[in-house]
This record gives structure tokens, C-alpha cells and sequence, in this order.
């Protein structure tokens, strides 16, 4: 049984990887804001990486995290989305987006297991950052609602994506795979960090 | 066989032969206005998720409760579509945006509101999408048509939407751990963050 989720999830990465974009029309109106919504969290690799290792580390976490974590993040990550939109500024917003990356596949990678309140404040600061770089997008979009419905619809898949990943730990090997999957976030965290600092082109 | 096959390419070719153009386009047609109406609401995404929303919450709050909306909805989009002229093209962009945000965090809350207040909700928001759908109707519009044919895709919506989420959620164990409750949940989560997103939006314009 175990085999089979694994040989699906291997094949599913597989394609996704091999997916290109299709650069077919310029879309304007409804179809557009959808589209540029659906694909903003999902061509951003640090987001896309972010948001699944959170989904990943709340399935690790247990109830009550991997439920309120769908409920709540979407929520606090609009938040952050009305800061975007008002044009008021973060700190570092691309370093945080990308420490995100490195913290939350750290905390996959360990199986870090905090109160669950520290870990809700952890992911709901990186939350908001996240939704700071979607919603500063949102004003320019083709239509901002079927921007901002794409958006949160995309982001909120990942999460599921990230809890289905998540629920390998019922495996021993999973859990390993699960493991090595937080590592490989955390480098890619290292890596967007390491650009942002100026460190490497 | 190969008589069957014959027969069945003849009986093909006479049907392809026999079909004439399709008069499709019923706007043009004499209950235009009518379809004019039921699809309206269709082309506005604000229509589309207010009203699912509307009908997930009712559905999420059960049946003896949700019925309600089933004469309240569609009466409210007639109230709405009658006061259109009124308040003419006025936005409503932040009203919008702040029903989605109240409708969905109730329903991230799985909050159990009472009857009264649902229908409050509920025809607040038929009015105010019925006044907007009538504010950009033109003198030629038969509005006794439009009317029938908005207050029948209100009721066919929320109906639908409400038997649809009843369904979903009937489960054997109505826990507030079970995944179809939490599914609801989180799908009140995503609508409240849009809500919000738009009433910043709002706010900023």
C-alpha cells in the first residue's frame, strides 16, 4: 500500500516537474485575474516550498494543527494580503519569505514538535509575509477578485498537498522521505536566503 | 456485420444531412429576458461567491434552519432588483467584501447562528446583489422577465448549494474533527480571506 502512495506521489512530482507554462494568451477580465492568482503561489518557488512544508509540518504536528492550520492560515495570510494592498511596508520581505522556506523544511526535516501555540505563531508570521507579496500584486491584477479567489485557492491546495505528503509519517519510510523532503526545503531556503543576502548571482 | 455497419453509416449520413442551423441565441428570442436574468448573476464573480457562500453557510447550519432561505433569497433579489434603479450604479465593492468576510468566518467558526440572523444575512445580501443587477438594465429590458428569471437562478443556487453542503456533511459522527466539517470549514476560511483582501482593496481605491 505504502509502495503504491509512493510510487503516485513520485509520478505526480514527476509530471509537475516536468510541466512548462503555457504561453498561449494574455488573458484580461475574469479568466486572467484567475489565472495570474492560480499561478502567483505556484511559479514563486519560495512560496510554493514554503506552503507545502507547512502543510507537511502541521500533518507531523498532529490535531489540532493540521485542522486549524487550513482553517486559520488563509485568514492570517489575507492579513498580510491588506498590508500588500494598502502599500504599507514589511521588513525584508523577501528575506523573510525565503527564511520561511529554511525554518519550516528545518522543522520537517527535525520532526521539531513545539507547543502548538508557538508553532502557529511561527507559521502565522511567515503567513503574513506571504500574503504581503500576493496582495501587492493584487491592485495591478486583470480582475483582483479572480485574483484574489485564484490565490487563495492555490495556496490553500498546497497546504492540502503538503498534509497528504504529510500523512506518509504513518510509515517508517515515509517518515524518511518526509524528512529528506524537509531537508531539501531547508537548502532551498539556504539558497534563496544566500540570494537575497547578495551572496551568490 | 458489415450490413449493420452500412446501415448505421446511411442512418448517419441522413441525420447529418437532415440537421439545420441551431438558433441559438436566445436573447433575441421572446423570453430573452428571462435567460437574460438566470444568467446574469453568472457573469459577475461577486454574484457567484456570495451566493455559494450564502448557501454552503445555510447548508453548513442544516436544514430546518436553511430552508428558510429557500422563499427568503429569491424574495430579497426581487427587493433588490426593484430599489436597482434607486440606488443605480453605486459601488457596491466594500459591502461586498465585508458579507464575504462576515459569511466566512462564520463558517470558519462553525458558528451557530440563529435562524433570525441568517435570514437577516441572507437577505441582506440578495438585496444588495439584486439592486446591482439592475442597475445596469437598459430601457429595452422586459423586467418582469428578468425578474422571474433572476429570483429562479437565486432559488436554484441556494437550494443546490445548501442540499449540496447538507449532503456533504451528513455524516455519522457530526464531530468538529470530522474532515468534511473541517472541509466546510476551511473552505469559510478561504472565502473570509478574500472578503478581506477585497474590503482592503476597497478601502485603498
Amino acid at each position: 500500500m505504502s509502495w503504491r502512495i509512493l510510487r503516485a506521489l513520485s509520478t505526480a512530482t514527476a509530471i509537475f516537474l516536468l510541466t512548462q507554462p503555457a504561453l498561449a494568451h494574455d488573458q484580461a477580465g475574469v479568466p486572467g485575474g484567475l489565472l495570474s492568482g492560480l499561478l502567483h503561489p505556484v511559479t514563486g518557488v519560495d512560496h510554493l516550498i514554503a506552503m507545502v512544508a507547512v502543510g507537511i509540518w502541521g500533518a507531523q504536528l498532529g490535531p489540532p494543527a493540521i485542522w486549524v492550520l487550513p482553517i486559520t492560515f488563509p485568514i492570517v495570510m489575507a492579513i498580510g494580503g491588506v498590508l500588500g494592498v494598502l502599500r504599507i511596508p514589511l521588513p525584508m520581505p523577501e528575506m523573510v519569505i525565503a527564511m520561511s522556506a529554511l525554518v519550516l523544511g528545518l522543522a520537517v526535516a527535525s520532526r521539531l514538535r513545539l507547543p502548538f501555540s508557538a508553532a502557529a505563531a511561527i507559521v502565522g508570521v511567515f503567513a503574513v509575509f506571504h500574503g504581503h507579496a500576493h496582495g501587492a500584486e493584487l491592485p495591478g491584477s486583470a480582475n483582483p477578485l479572480a485574483y484574489g479567489v485564484g490565490f487563495v485557492t492555490a495556496t490553500g491546495l498546497l497546504h492540502l498537498c503538503g498534509i497528504g505528503i504529510g500523512s506518509l509519517t504513518r510509515w517508517p519510510a515515509g517518515e524518511r522521505v518526509i524528512q529528506a523532503l524537509g531537508a531539501g526545503i531547508a537548502g532551498l531556503g539556504c539558497y534563496f536566503l544566500a540570494q537575497g543576502l547578495g551572496a551568490i548571482a | 456485420m458489415t450490413s449493420k455497419f452500412g446501415h448505421l453509416w446511411i442512418l448517419a449520413a441522413a441525420l447529418f444531412v437532415q440537421t439545420s442551423a441551431a438558433e441559438a441565441h436566445i436573447v433575441a428570442a421572446r423570453l430573452g429576458d428571462f435567460y437574460a436574468g438566470a444568467l446574469h448573476p453568472l457573469t459577475d464573480l461577486r454574484d457567484i461567491v456570495l451566493w455559494t457562500a450564502t448557501g454552503v453557510l445555510a447548508g453548513a447550519l442544516g436544514a430546518p434552519k436553511g430552508r428558510w432561505l429557500i422563499p427568503v433569497f429569491p424574495l430579497g433579489l426581487l427587493v433588490g432588483l426593484s430599489l436597482g434603479r434607486i440606488f443605480g450604479a453605486a459601488s457596491t465593492q466594500l459591502a461586498d467584501a465585508t458579507m464575504m468576510l462576515a459569511l466566512g468566518m462564520l463558517l470558519a467558526a462553525a458558528a451557530r447562528i440563529p435562524t433570525f440572523l441568517l435570514c437577516a444575512i441572507a437577505f441582506a445580501i440578495a438585496v444588495m446583489r439584486g439592486a446591482a443587477n439592475g442597475a445596469d438594465l437598459g430601457p429595452d429590458t422586459d423586467r418582469l422577465l428578468f425578474a422571474a428569471g433572476l429570483a429562479c437562478a437565486g432559488y436554484g443556487a441556494i437550494t443546490l448549494t445548501m442540499a449540496l453542503t447538507t449532503a456533504f456533511k451528513r455524516t455519522k459522527s457530526d464531530s468538529s474533527a470530522s474532515w468534511r466539517t473541517i472541509a466546510v470549514r476551511a473552505l469559510g476560511g478561504w472565502i473570509a480571506s478574500i472578503g478581506l483582501m477585497m474590503a482592503g482593496l476597497a478601502l485603498a481605491s
